[in-house]
């Protein structure tokens, strides 16, 4: 067969049998870090180290927060003191996402404990993969983490509070989620790097999230309380939300290189 | 050909290495000396992963940094700890690692033959006993046929069978251009095949030769 290839295809197939065994590192960043994302969560399927945890938490907290409320309470209501009050629908975004945030960063903390068995650290920083690789597959098994959490967070609040679960909120959580994801990983690389890691995370990922906190507070607040959602997206909030996804997306995927270093 | 320049490491106020000048020629160098002389350290500096405090290591007169992409995909290191992934199986570790050095399996069942783990191939790495995760960190280092191979401690936990392994594997990876740099305790098992040695003292090379290519044995 390589007889019919003539010269030139001998000489192909001949690169081409070189690069099977040598490799050719600079081709499939895609497939690279599509591989890693993989590992991942197999060895997440496999430990279930991080998402029942995470789970857990998030459950937790929820339970505890139904009990804080008035009997009945709807989102209708008003919840507050004489000096001021507030509708639940605020409280109840609020709690939301207040629990996906703490149980998120448990998740993030652990970004990088599978590279710290066995000092895979080491041997992972010196693939030839650009480094936003690495930075993206550990954002999409992050990711994965964080929604799975929301899909068992969103039915208990739509059972403990009544609140309606759309294709709004939906939106709202996945644009959310880009933004919590893309600075938490960032800061998980560095605290990783650290010994008390799970203090410094909170510290330095905190003040950043502040802006997509506050927008996925707000559009949730007008979707528990019922508003329709070209009401919702014309408050700007979506706006926001997206402007913030793609700044800290790209600010993560530059910084990574900078932080692992 | 690498090249080492005034390299230094410091930890604080220990001085892992200092003022090291070395010219390492293609081939296997044996890098030898007692607990503590710099082994470990030179060969993180050589493979990138530390930065020294003075110096510099050149290959072929380009920088030895990790952060250069071009560099990584020549380079092969096997540290103390072997580096893999504790829930993965050999298998899938190999062809993680495979895939992200753009290797072929076909390279990941010889690692796998050439380095007696085809029988454990489907065992998770964190289940293998240490001479086990020792092959599959030399299998793994060496999966892209890398212009440089670092190996520290490749003979550690091995029995006589498994260390015949390993340097056969090292034997097989050697060819034009290509440097090894295997930092151990048994130096007779690796100046039986290779072409230099180098033996650190407190951070300080005592003695470094290099035999011509012909007078290794093959």
């Amino acid at each position: 067969m390589t007889a019919g290839l003539g010269t030139a295809g001998q000489r192909r197939a001949k690169g081409a049998g070189r690069r099977d065994r040598r490799g050719d590192p600079s081709r499939g960043w895609l497939a690279k870090t599509a591989a890693l994302a993989r590992k991942d969560l197999i060895v997440e399927a496999r430990g279930r180290d991080t998402l029942p945890p995470m789970m857990a938490f998030a459950l937790t907290v929820t339970v505890l927060l139904a009990f804080t409320l008035p009997d009945g309470a709807r989102v209708d209501a008003q919840v507050g003191s004489s000096a001021g009050s507030a509708p639940i629908a605020d409280v109840l975004a609020g709690f939301l996402w207040v629990t996906v945030l703490f149980a998120g960063l448990i998740g993030f903390a652990r970004t990088f404990e599978v590279e710290r068995d066995e000092g895979a650290i080491d041997v992972l920083l010196l693939a030839p993969l650009d480094r936003s690789g690495i930075y993206l597959a550990k954002a999409v098994a992050n990711s994965v983490f964080i929604l799975g959490v929301q899909a068992v967070l969103l039915p208990a609040f739509a059972v403990l509070f009544s609140v309606r679960l759309g294709l709004g909120l939906v939106g709202v959580v996945i644009l959310a989620d880009v933004g919590l994801v893309a600075i938490g990983t960032l800061f998980a690389s560095l605290a990783a790097q650290t010994r008390s890691r799970e203090l410094l995370l909170p510290l330095l990922a905190f003040p950043a999230l502040v802006p997509v906190f506050i927008a996925a507070v707000e559009l949730t607040s007008d979707l528990f309380s019922g508003s329709r959602l070209d009401t919702v997206a014309s408050r700007g909030w979506f706006g926001i939300l997206i402007a913030f996804d793609i700044v800290f997306s790209v600010i993560g995927a530059l910084a990574f290189e900078y932080v692992v270093e | 050909m690498i090249t080492v320049e005034g390299l230094q490491v410091v930890f604080g106020r220990t001085v892992a290495l200092s003022s090291l000048d070395l010219t390492l020629q293609p081939g296997v160098t044996g890098v030898f000396g007692p607990n503590g002389s710099g082994k470990s350290t030179l060969l993180r500096v050589l493979a990138g992963l530390l930065e020294p405090t003075a110096g510099r290591a050149l290959l072929e007169g380009a920088p030895m940094r990790a952060s250069d992409e071009r560099f990584r995909a020549r380079v092969g290191y096997a540290g103390h700890q072997p580096g893999l992934y504790a829930r993965l199986t050999v298998r899938e570790n190999l062809e993680l690692f495979a895939t992200l050095h753009g290797v072929g399996a076909g390279r990941v069942d010889e690692a796998l033959e050439g380095l007696g783990l085809v029988p454990h191939a489907g065992t998770h790495a964190g289940a293998l006993s240490a001479g086990f995760k020792r092959r599959a960190a030399v299998a793994r280092a060496s999966l892209h046929e890398p212009d440089v191979l670092l190996l520290d401690e490749p003979y550690a936990n091995l029995d006589d069978d498994a260390a015949e392994l390993v340097s056969a594997v090292i034997m097989r990876w050697r060819g034009q251009g290509r440097v090894a740099l295997v930092a151990t305790h048994g130096a007779k098992r690796v100046k039986a095949y290779a072409s230099g040695s180098l033996i650190l003292q407190g951070g300080r090379a005592v003695s470094h030769r290099a035999r011509a290519p012909a007078e290794a044995t093959t």
